[in-house]
C-alpha cells in the first residue's frame, strides 16, 4: 500500500496549473508531431529537449512524456483519417480503421481508437504503479556484473522479438554501440574512433542521431510515394463518441489480450510497433470474427491501438526502475534524464521520490487530457493534413537542421544528421530495425562501463557472469533469445518445406 | 531504377565499411587486458567485429536470391528516385551553404527554391513563406530561446 501513498504525493505534485498547463502544452505539441509524416515521437522529444533544460526535472518530464502521449494519439488520427500512418508504431491502426472510417463511421472508428488506447495506456500505468517500485528494489542489490547481464537481456531481446531479420538487428546494434563509443572514454580517458576527425572528441549526441535516422529518413520514405491526403469527414459526433466507448467492454477479451501483449512488448524492449502488429495479427487469428478483418471491423481497431499504447506507457517502466529504456522514445526520454543531472535506475525511487512518483501521476493525468483534446482538436489537425506535402517537407528538414545544430552549436552535427538521414533511409527502406540502434547510442557507454567494470571485479574472467543465480538466469535467458530466432529457423526447415513465405509477413512487421 | 538487391548490397558495404573503420581505429587504444582492466579499444574492437561480421552476412543473404528478395525485385522505381532526389539535393545543397549564408538566409532561400522554381506555389506565395521561415526562426531561437543561429561568413562580410 506504499505505493498508493506515494502514488496520491505524486498527484499533489501532476496536478497543479502549471503542470497541467504543460501537460496540455505537451499534448498538443505531441498531437502536431504525430499527425505530421517525417516528424514522430522521437524526434518530438528530443525536439523540446534543449528547452527543458532551465527548467525543474519533474515539470521537464511530464512535459516531454505528455508529448509522447499526444504524438501516440496524433499518429492514429491520420491512420483513421487519412490512411497515412502519423506514426509507425499506427500502421497496423489503418488496416480496419481507415475502411471503418471511409463506411461513414469516422467517429466511431476515432472513439474505438482512442477509448482503446486509454485503457492500454491505463493498464501499461497500473503496471508501473505496482511494478516499478519492486523492480527497483531489486535493483538495488544489482552490482556491474548484473547490470551488464540486464543490457544484454534487453539487447538480445530486440533479435529474439524484435520482428526484423535478427542479423540486420545485430548490425543495427552493433552500429549503435560503436557511434556511443566515439570520442572521450569515461574509464580510461582517451580518445576514440575519432576517425581522424578532431571535432568528434566530443562524441556523437543521440539528438543528432535520432534527428537524422527518424526526421529526415522518415521524410525520404515518405516522399516516395505522393500522397493525397483525401480525407474522410473529419467532424466529430459527441454522441456516438460515448455510444462508441460504451460498446468498448464488449470486446473485454481483445482488450485484455491486447493490453498483455503491449505491457509485454513494452517491457522487453520489443516496442509499441512490433507490438500493435503482433495483437493485430493475434487477434485476426482469435477473433470469431477475424475473416472479416481488414474492412472495418472494430476488434481490427482496438488490438493493435491497445496494444500500441500499452508498450509506449510500459517501456518507461524499465528506464524508471533499471535504467534501460523500452522505446525510442524512452531512450531519448533518458538520456534528457541524465542530462538534468538525475541517474536513471533504481536509485531515482530512493532519492528522486518527487520525480518518479510525480510522473507517474501525470501518466494518468496526462492520458485523460490526451483523449479530451484529441477528440477536440481533431477537425484542427485533419485541416494541417491538407497543407501540401511539398511545403511541409522543407519546413521538416530546417526543423531538424537547427535542432541537430542547437544541440552543441556545432556544423558538423548537422552534416552529420543528414548523413544520419540517409542511413536511416537505407534502413528503414531495407527493414533494418532503428529503436536498437537509438538504444545502443543512448546506454551503450553504460553497459560498456557495466562490461569494464565486472571484468575489474573478476581480474578479467567472464565467469563472473555466471557467479550467482540471477546474473545466470539473466545471461542464459539473453542467449537463449539470441538463438530464438536461429532455433526457429531450424525448427522451420525439418518440418516444414523451405522458402516458407513468413519471412516477408516479418518484414511487414517493422514498417 | 534500383533494385532491392543493389540497394541491399550497398547498405552491407556501408555499414561492413564503417565496421572495418571501427577495427582500424580501435586498434589504436589497444584491445585485450592490461594493467588497468580491459584496455579501451576492447569493446569498440568487438564491435567492429560484430558489425563486418553482420555486414558479410547481409552481404551473402543480399547476393544469393531468397524468396523474399526475388518477390520484391524492384526497391526504387525511377519516379520515386526523381521525387527522393527532390527532395534530397535541395536539402543537401542547403546544409552546405549555411557556413557561408548563415541560417537564416539560407533557409529562406532554400523555402523559396523547393517552393517556386518546381512551380507549387507562385512566387509571391513562395517569397511569403521564405519570409516567414525565417522570421519564425529568428523569433523562436534568437529571441525566446537565446540559442544563436550561424549568420555565417556573408554576415560577417557584411559587418553584422
Amino acid at each position: 500500500m506504499d505505493n498508493l501513498a506515494e502514488l496520491f504525493h505524486g498527484f499533489t505534485i501532476a496536478v497543479t496549473v502549471p503542470h497541467l498547463a504543460l501537460m496540455a502544452v505537451g499534448v498538443l505539441l505531441g498531437i502536431l508531431v504525430g499527425v505530421l509524416p517525417g516528424l514522430g515521437a522521437p524526434n518530438g522529444v528530443s525536439l523540446l529537449l534543449p528547452l527543458t533544460f532551465g527548467m525543474q526535472p519533474v515539470s521537464a518530464i511530464i512535459l516531454l512524456s505528455s508529448m509522447y502521449w499526444g504524438a501516440l494519439f496524433g499518429g492514429s488520427v491520420t491512420s483513421i483519417l487519412f490512411n497515412i500512418p502519423g506514426e509507425p508504431s499506427s500502421v497496423a491502426t489503418t488496416f480496419d480503421g481507415y475502411p471503418m472510417a471511409r463506411d461513414g463511421r469516422p467517429t466511431t472508428a476515432l472513439a474505438t481508437a482512442f477509448g482503446s488506447a486509454a485503457f492500454g495506456a491505463l493498464v501499461g500505468v497500473i503496471l508501473i504503479t505496482f511494478l516499478a517500485s519492486w523492480v527497483a528494489q531489486v535493483a538495488l542489490a544489482f552490482g556491474p556484473p548484473e547490470y551488464f547481464a540486464v543490457y544484454f537481456l534487453a539487447f538480445a531481446s530486440f533479435v529474439g522479438m524484435g520482428g526484423a531479420a535478427p542479423m540486420k538487428t545485430v548490425v543495427a546494434l552493433a552500429i549503435g554501440f560503436a557511434v556511443a563509443a566515439i570520442g572521450i572514454d569515461t574509464v580510461s580517458g582517451s580518445v576514440r574512433l575519432t576517425m581522424g576527425i578532431d571535432e568528434l572528441v566530443k562524441g556523437v549526441n543521440f539528438v543528432v542521431a535520432v534527428m537524422g535516422l527518424f526526421g529526415i529518413g522518415e521524410l525520404l520514405v515518405a516522399v516516395e510515394e505522393e500522397f493525397h491526403a483525401r480525407a474522410v469527414s473529419s467532424r466529430i459526433d459527441w454522441r456516438e463518441v460515448f455510444r462508441a466507448v460504451g460498446r468498448l467492454p464488449r470486446h473485454s477479451v481483445a482488450l485484455l489480450r491486447s493490453a498483455a501483449i503491449g505491457c509485454w512488448m513494452g517491457i522487453t524492449p520489443g516496442g509499441p510497433t512490433a507490438a500493435s502488429f503482433m495483437s493485430y495479427g493475434i487477434a485476426r487469428r482469435f477473433s470469431r470474427r477475424g475473416r472479416y478483418f481488414g474492412t472495418g471491423e472494430v476488434e481490427g481497431i482496438i488490438s493493435p491501438e491497445t496494444a500500441d499504447h500499452a508498450a509506449g506507457t510500459s517501456a518507461l517502466l524499465p528506464m524508471l526502475s533499471l535504467g534501460i529504456p523500452g522505446s525510442a522514445t524512452a531512450a531519448v526520454m533518458m538520456g534528457g534524464l541524465m542530462i538534468w543531472g538525475l541517474n536513471p535506475g533504481p536509485m531515482l525511487f530512493v532519492d528522486q521520490k518527487d520525480f518518479v512518483w510525480g510522473l507517474i501521476a501525470s501518466m494518468y493525468v496526462g492520458n485523460i487530457v490526451a483523449v479530451v483534446l484529441v477528440l477536440l482538436t481533431v477537425p484542427v489537425f485533419a485541416a494541417l493534413m491538407r497543407i501540401p506535402f511539398v511545403v511541409i517537407a522543407p519546413l521538416i528538414v530546417i526543423i531538424c537542421v537547427v535542432g541537430a545544430y542547437s544541440v552543441s552549436n556545432s556544423y558538423l552535427d548537422v552534416v552529420m544528421m543528414l548523413g544520419f538521414g540517409v542511413v536511416g533511409y537505407l534502413f528503414k527502406k531495407l527493414f533494418y530495425p532503428l529503436a536498437p540502434l537509438v538504444l545502443a547510442i543512448v546506454i551503450g557507454d553504460k553497459a560498456e562501463d557495466a562490461f569494464r567494470q565486472s571484468m575489474l571485479m573478476s581480474k578479467g574472467s567472464l565467469g563472473i557472469f555466471f557467479a550467482n543465480k540471477l546474473v545466470t538466469c539473466l545471461v542464459v535467458a539473453g542467449i537463449a533469445l539470441l538463438l530464438l530466432p536461429l532455433a526457429l529457423q531450424l525448427f522451420a526447415r525439418i518440418f516444414r518445406k523451405p522458402n516458407s513465405p513468413h519471412t516477408t509477413n516479418q518484414e511487414k512487421v517493422i514498417i | 531504377m534500383i533494385s532491392r538487391r543493389a540497394l541491399e548490397l550497398a547498405t552491407a558495404i556501408l555499414t561492413g565499411g564503417f565496421g572495418v573503420a571501427v577495427v582500424v581505429q580501435s586498434l589504436d587504444n589497444g584491445i585485450g587486458w592490461s594493467s588497468e582492466g580491459v584496455d579501451a579499444g576492447t569493446f569498440p574492437f568487438l564491435t567492429g567485429i560484430i558489425i563486418v561480421a553482420g555486414s558479410l552476412y547481409n552481404l551473402a543473404r543480399g547476393v544469393v536470391p531468397a524468396g523474399t528478395l526475388a518477390s520484391v525485385p524492384i526497391a526504387i522505381t525511377s519516379v520515386e528516385l526523381r521525387r527522393l532526389a527532390g527532395l534530397f539535393v535541395p536539402a543537401a545543397i542547403f546544409v552546405a551553404v549555411i557556413p557561408l549564408l548563415g541560417m537564416y538566409i539560407a533557409s529562406a532561400a532554400y523555402v523559396f527554391a523547393v517552393l517556386a522554381i518546381p512551380r507549387h506555389q507562385s512566387i509571391a506565395r513562395s517569397l511569403i513563406t521564405a519570409a516567414l521561415t525565417a522570421l519564425a526562426l529568428y523569433v523562436v531561437f534568437e529571441r525566446m530561446f537565446q540559442v544563436s543561429l550561424p549568420h555565417g561568413a556573408l554576415a560577417a562580410v557584411l559587418g553584422f
